[in-house]
């Protein structure tokens, strides 16, 4: 294990206009754990994602990816230094075939800027396309458009394209949000599985799955961060029991 | 038949129709639609790269007459103002429009949709503006003719415009470069990011493409290929003039595209000779007749969204899929 921390979140801002939808956090992530995110609706959760990913540049503080600065970089260059990431709202190409989807994922490590080379002839990303379409379990519908896939394998593409460009860091925004029971768990080993080798921060609702999967929990409410710590620590913290789960002992 | 092989049957009858043309042509029609066929292939160009800014990469340009018009001006200003033979002349306009292209285009694709409409029609419109005031050089909407140089000379021996033969070929070979070009590129890895773009432009930066190198790329390839419309155009007509700079002209073009289909290779060869063939045949007898040209937009939009060359594929799918059932002893 390196010393370098994974992510360094250093006293982070994000305003638009009046509102700070992160409010000054700080964080600092390790390799090797898998970290989830949770709060309440508007905690800043997915504009966090936003900030760290490129996406969205923060109004003030610093990021730092593997120790480097990486707050002001552009989306595509971030996701060369390999992060990849998931949106809330299932996010592919639709026109494309689920083979192009991913044929086009796995290229952009090896640069698109070859005008007279032929697509049909690169070998490296052809074969991890084909054993990404393998390895996903969608080989039978590689000639499908993406737009014709079910919302599962919609999902599980979007993860295969995260997987496509070698990523060191998967951000995961809600991976099993709107997923039936059967999806739901079969998105889960899907996510353990991968853990075993690429970081993930997850954001997720679902507390189940959650408490499931997660070393290290991260509570954030109104752009800040509240509580942080393991499954126990944190169904036991009384401000989290206010913030997010609400004041009800029903359960 | 399988649908590959009728598409390389139709390409095929395409190309033995335009090799032969100018023989074929006059044994049915007059002679002079040997020169609107010409014409048809040289605006089949502009097309083109409507068809490939929109069609492919998602931006809609209506200022694509900007670089048509100053492959024509470098043409013919080349020629008639510093006394450049052919192929310097050709070179200079091409290579004028190209770059225009990367100029305007590193501002223009910084936006996209109407944003992106708008502030290409801003370029044309300026530039159209000041070739029309700027007589001196460019001859306002007089134009500005010009002897046209032989393409080679040794001697006594020229190969020359003057020849229509040789004019025609000149224009057919350039053009089928050009298209060769273009499908080349969009069977390379970069022509599958322009698609990528189109799809989804976030998701293509999270993926690590560079949106905004790629759309660059697209508008300047597309500038080239007005461009060399344009400085084919000059050569055609031996004039250049600022009223092919009009706004008008980029918005005939975005016409063609759509009509013949956008994002298919040879859609805007379709869609312009349709739309020329209408406006030769029916301009002279029925002054109005933009009016069809509307309806016959309005069609497609609602009933063929991806054009003729999109009804074509449909027609190539159909036709294949029931001579392989009918092949299929069942």
């Amino acid at each position: 294990m390196t010393a370098t921390p994974l992510l360094e979140i250093d006293n982070v801002t994000k305003s638009f206009g009046g509102l700070n939808a992160i409010d000054g956090a700080s964080l600092s992530m390790a390799s090797g754990t898998l970290h989830a995110i949770i709060g309440p609706n508007g905690a800043g959760k997915t504009t966090l994602f936003n900030v760290i990913s490129g996406t969205l540049i923060p109004t003030s503080g610093h990021i730092k990816f593997l120790g480097q600065d990486i707050t002001n970089e552009p989306v595509h260059r971030i996701s060369h230094l390999g992060m990849a990431r998931t949106l809330q709202i299932k996010s592919v190409f639709p026109e494309l075939t689920v083979y192009e989807n991913l044929w086009i994922a796995a290229q952009s490590r090896d640069g698109v800027f070859k005008p007279f080379a032929r697509a049909k002839e690169m070998r490296p990303a052809n074969e991890k396309a084909d054993a990404l379409c393998e390895e996903l379990g969608l080989t039978g519908l590689a000639n499908h458009k993406a737009a014709n896939l079910s919302y599962g394998d919609v999902a599980l593409l979007e993860i295969g394209l995260a997987l496509a460009t070698d990523p060191k860091l998967l951000l995961l925004d809600e991976p099993v949000c709107g997923m039936g029971p059967a999806e739901t768990e079969q998105t889960v080993a899907k996510i353990k599985k991968l853990a075993k080798h690429i970081d993930i921060i997850i954001i997720e609702h679902d507390m189940e799955v959650i408490f499931d999967i997660a070393d290290d929990i991260i509570v954030m409410a109104q752009g800040r961060v509240l509580a942080r710590g393991t499954s126990e620590e944190i169904s036991n913290n009384a401000d989290v029991r206010v913030a997010y789960l609400g004041d009800d002992h029903d359960d | 038949m399988s649908a590959a092989s009728i598409n390389r049957f139709g390409t095929g009858a395409f190309v033995l129709f335009t090799l032969t043309a100018p023989w074929l042509l006059p044994l049915f029609v007059d002679a002079f639609w040997v020169d609107i066929y010409s014409e048809i292939l040289i605006w089949s160009l502009l097309a083109a790269s409507v068809n490939l800014l929109y069609g492919y990469v998602g931006l809609l340009s209506f200022g694509q007459a900007l670089y048509f018009g100053l492959g024509m001006y470098g043409v013919a200003v080349g020629v008639a103002k510093f006394g450049l033979g052919f192929w310097p002349a050709f070179g200079f306009g091409i290579f004028l429009a190209t770059a225009m292209a990367v100029v305007t285009g590193a501002l223009a694709v910084r936006l996209t949709w109407h944003y992106f409409a708008i502030i290409t029609v801003v370029f044309s419109l300026i530039f159209y503006f000041m070739a029309l005031s700027w007589k001196p050089v460019t001859g306002g909407d007089d134009g500005m003719p010009f002897t046209i140089p032989p393409v080679f000379s040794m001697g006594d021996f020229e190969v020359t415009f003057k020849d229509p033969t040789t004019q025609y070929f000149f224009i057919v070979i350039t053009i089928g470069i050009c298209y060769w070009l273009l499908n080349r590129i969009l069977q390379s890895p970069l022509g599958r990011a322009f698609v990528t773009v189109r799809e989804n432009d976030l998701r293509a930066t999270l993926i690590g493409l560079n949106v905004y190198a790629i759309r660059l790329a697209a508008f300047v390839i597309a500038g080239f290929l007005a461009g060399v419309a344009g400085a084919l155009f000059a050569f055609f007509g031996r004039y250049a003039s600022s009223i092919y700079m009009f706004y008008h002209v980029s918005g005939e073009a975005v016409v063609w595209a759509i009509i013949g289909g956008i994002g298919t290779l040879f859609g805007p060869v379709i869609g312009t000779g349709l739309l020329i063939i209408l406006r030769e045949e029916l301009s002279s007898v029925w002054q109005h007749y933009q009016i069809l040209v509307g309806v016959i937009i309005i069609l497609t939009v609602i009933f063929a969204p991806k054009g003729l060359g999109g009804l074509w594929a449909r027609a190539v799918d159909y036709i294949a899929s029931r001579s392989s059932n009918g092949g299929d002893a069942k």
